[in-house]
């Protein structure tokens, strides 16, 4: 008895689906394109605690007020430097680190969501997007964890064992899916410097520079994760990263209004 | 005891990557060393494919389940198995790049196709022993070998709504056959087989060009730079197995001929074998 492939009939049809799978003419469809995903760094802002955090809750719930839709993503911070030591220490797998490392960014956007409640602060799993068209309309702000999903299915980078796909990962590809142009971090620095501004001081501000740029500077560090940088160019849809200085008052609300400060790494 | 330090503003918990940053490549060096520990050693992953083996149906299914069998009466064989979707992932995606979803949104509706296959295998093996395994509950292995149970694992990895931005074209990158190697990685088996229907991977598509030839026994390091652009396994899981540590041995058999999954599991060099040599 011959047991043929039962195939439907489709463009990709037979496909060993290794190639590019061009034949399909491709028209992207933005899902929500409204949204600002907006990222609130773990080390950079959460870790300094009330002092940080509250004024820049007051101008994310200044500018909900003025009907801008907003979902947060939560950072990690010194915690998951701590694990990521231990484990690295143990030398676990680069999959059993990225797992480790999806705890911190959720414990930090359950406090997001405590001091945001009384403003319709919702805590959102990574898988509940579907639910955002109602949160939005209901004028809710959504906070999740900025960790990607990938877990133990996190691939190995060379030269390292930490997960390349951290939060800042997770605010670019959630701000791709979305179909928002522009996704904000809001760290502790002005955004981008030739080297850290906090161990060099001769290191000057980058107001503007291109993924591409930026990559052929080969800093030995950069502001925002360096996949991230990597994967801008090929983005259908968020084509522009903006890092804003939360620790300055009137930064976060102005780049919320779509205001060009801080620094803005293109496509 | 952990040493709580502040007085720039942040409380930080004292620890090696205390105040770094985690993009310097200096201090990400810090983390790596030559090896990964590897949690199941002992242990094979079965890929058994969609469109190669599901999609032919019974006549295609039936032998195999047989031959998974006879496998399981020798309880020191310890295996996952994992099954990919096939034709109906293909159409999927397909109707998805018409309507312009994005990469996450077709990355988060594959999945299901898998499932259905997943079902099939275990309601054949159930009666023989196997059980669905939730996404990473790989704590609960141990159990499972030592019940005579077989695993049947979740074989598209966690992406979803995630999925980076391919490098070329508009498909998911991260498809069945490489979120199974990456569960065998990150779990340090001892080896994965694909279970397809050729005797292994060719230097073009054997369907379509007789004169293809089969690779036997290979080398990563060999394979790469000659690999087909049409194969039948995901590009990127050659890509990841470069930069991993632990998996050493790929093998790709031919479903349809009863007996060579058997030999395979046993370690005989059968079909295309590929194997990663220590850098």
């Amino acid at each position: 008895m011959t047991a043929e492939r039962r195939t439907i009939e489709s463009a990709l049809a037979g496909s060993a689906m290794t190639g590019p799978g061009d034949r399909v003419d491709y028209r992207p469809t933005a899902v929500m394109p409204d949204v600002k995903v907006v990222k609130i760094g773990g080390q950079s802002v959460l870790d300094r605690g009330r002092a940080a955090l509250f004024p820049i809750l007051d101008e994310i719930v200044a500018a909900r007020k003025l009907g801008i839709q907003i979902v947060i993503l939560a950072g990690g911070g010194t915690r998951a430097r701590h694990i990521y030591s231990i484990a690295s220490e143990l030398e676990v797998p680069t999959g059993v680190v990225a797992t480790l490392g999806k705890y911190i960014p959720m414990q930090n956007a359950r406090m997001l969501q405590m001091l945001l409640a009384k403003h319709g602060g919702i805590y959102m799993l990574p898988d509940d997007f579907e639910k955002l068209p109602l949160y939005l309309q209901m004028g809710c702000i959504p906070v999740m964890s900025g960790m990607p999903p990938f877990g133990y299915w996190e691939k190995r980078e060379e030269g390292s064992r930490i997960p390349p796909h951290r939060t800042d990962a997770g605010v670019f590809l959630s701000a791709e899916f979305l179909g928002a142009r522009r996704a904000l971090f809001i760290k502790d620095e002005d955004g981008l410097y030739t080297d850290d501004p906090k161990k060099n001081p001769a290191a000057t501000h980058i107001k503007s520079i291109t993924a591409a740029e930026l990559t052929a500077r080969g800093l030995p560090d950069v502001v925002l994760e360096r996949v991230v940088i990597e994967y801008l160019p090929r983005a259908q849809w968020c084509k522009e990263l903006q890092i804003v200085n939360g620790l300055k008052p009137g930064q976060v609300l102005a780049a919320l209004k779509g205001e060009d400060v801080g620094s803005i790494i293109r496509a | 005891m952990a040493e709580i330090i502040s007085g720039d503003g942040r409380t930080h918990i004292n620890s090696r990557l205390m105040r770094e940053s985690l993009q310097n490549r200096g201090v990400l060096s810090q983390t790596e060393s030559d090896r990964d520990l590897r949690v199941f050693p002992d242990v094979t992953l079965v890929s058994i494919g969609g469109q190669s083996i599901f999609d032919r149906g019974k006549a295609a299914i039936l032998p195999l389940v047989e031959e998974l069998v006879q496998i399981k009466r020798d309880k020191s064989l310890k295996m996952v198995i994992g099954v990919g979707g096939g034709t109906r992932v293909r159409h999927t995606i397909s109707i998805a790049l018409d309507l312009g979803l994005p990469v996450g949104g077709m990355a988060q509706l594959v999945g299901a196709m898998e499932e259905l296959n997943a079902i099939l295998l275990n309601t054949l093996l159930a009666p023989h022993g196997s059980m669905p395994m939730q996404r990473d509950h790989f704590w609960d292995l141990p159990l499972y070998f030592d019940a005579g149970i077989t695993p049947i694992a979740i074989s598209v990895p966690p992406y979803h709504f995630w999925e980076p931005p391919p490098e070329a074209g508009h498909l998911p990158m991260h498809g069945s056959d490489f979120g199974l190697f990456q569960l065998a990685e990150v779990l340090g088996m001892k080896q994965v087989i694909y279970v397809k229907d050729e005797d292994g991977l060719y230097d073009k598509d054997p369907k379509k060009h007789p004169d293809a030839r089969r690779f036997g026994k290979i080398t990563l390091a060999e394979l790469l730079p000659q690999l087909p652009d049409d194969n039948i396994l995901d590009r990127e899981l050659f890509h990841a197995w470069s930069h991993a540590k632990n998996l050493t041995r790929i093998t790709i058999v031919n479903g349809l001929s009863p007996g060579q999954l058997t030999r395979a599991l046993h370690g005989d060099d059968v079909g295309t074998v590929i194997v990663k040599e220590p850098a």
